[in-house]
């Protein structure tokens, strides 16, 4: 019997180290409620590329800072789902106003970075951001198929 | 994430065990771009046993790319199991790079 809802809390700090920890983390959601590997690597993918981009271009100081992750799963009649938030302290990003990568240029001119955003957007149902205050707030959905 | 090199045909042959993230992709970015600073021209990435790239992964596979080109050298890509084809796939990189099945038919390719 596959769990209906349920939720994960993770607090990392602003460190590309924690990456492995939000690994663990979402494997640890995915095993307890029976999700598929490959939706599993996306949602690591999706969340990795987002906090990266927090921790490598978010602080203007040097001081730590939490970044806080839910993960959680709903079931409705549609379907089951995995929504993601995730909130921080980080400088204003809103990864909707980035304009797509161009990905039909030859190697010499491809830029060399750009795409972990695109990613983000592409892996996942639906993107919503929203500044609270002094916060970003990131929600991600996608559908559990299979 | 492991590198380990080996060398057949004349091709340098790495092979990148585990995974690939914004935590230590320089280390895969340094490793390239030593190899290809010493003179390697022709370099097969076998990926059988890598399980996971990121964007970060992907940057070093494009400078390395970049930086052998101009020599008339090339990357060649052998052995993405689904998810990394998929990633391969969203970055348009599958356009830019040669991917093959195995790492021996990248070899056979370069002959």
């Amino acid at each position: 019997m596959k769990p209906a809802s349920g939720s994960a809390d993770i607090y990392l700090r602003n460190d590309l180290r924690e990456l492995e920890r939000l690994r663990v983390a979402v494997e640890a959601f995915g095993a307890n409620y029976c999700l598929p590997g490959p939706l599993l690597f996306e949602l690591n993918l999706a969340l990795e590329e987002w906090v990266t981009n927090i921790v490598a271009y978010g602080y203007d100081d040097t001081e730590p800072h939490s970044i806080a992750v839910r993960i959680s799963l709903d079931t409705t009649a549609e379907g089951r789902h995995v929504a993601i938030e995730v909130e921080d302290d980080a400088r204003p990003f809103n990864p909707l106003e980035v304009p797509p990568p161009r990905l039909d240029l030859p190697i010499e001119e491809r830029p060399v970075g750009g795409l972990g955003i695109h990613f983000l957007r592409r892996c996942m149902d639906s993107v919503a951001y929203e500044r609270v205050g002094t916060r970003n707030r990131l929600l991600l959905r996608k559908q559990v198929v299979g | 994430m492991d590198i380990t090199e080996s060398r057949q045909n004349g091709f340098l042959i790495l092979t990148v065990t585990g995974r690939v993230d914004a935590s230590n992709a320089s280390s895969l970015e340094k490793t390239l771009l030593t190899a290809i600073d010493g003179g390697e021209r022709r370099i097969v990435v076998d990926c059988a046993p890598l399980e996971y790239i990121s964007s970060a992964g992907l940057r070093a596979l494009l400078l390395a790319a970049k930086r052998v080109a101009p020599g008339g050298g090339a990357l060649a890509l052998a052995a993405l199991r689904d998810e990394i084809k998929e990633v391969f796939d969203m970055a348009g990189f599958s356009a830019i790079f040669r991917v093959f099945p195995t790492t021996g038919d990248a070899l056979a390719a370069g002959r």
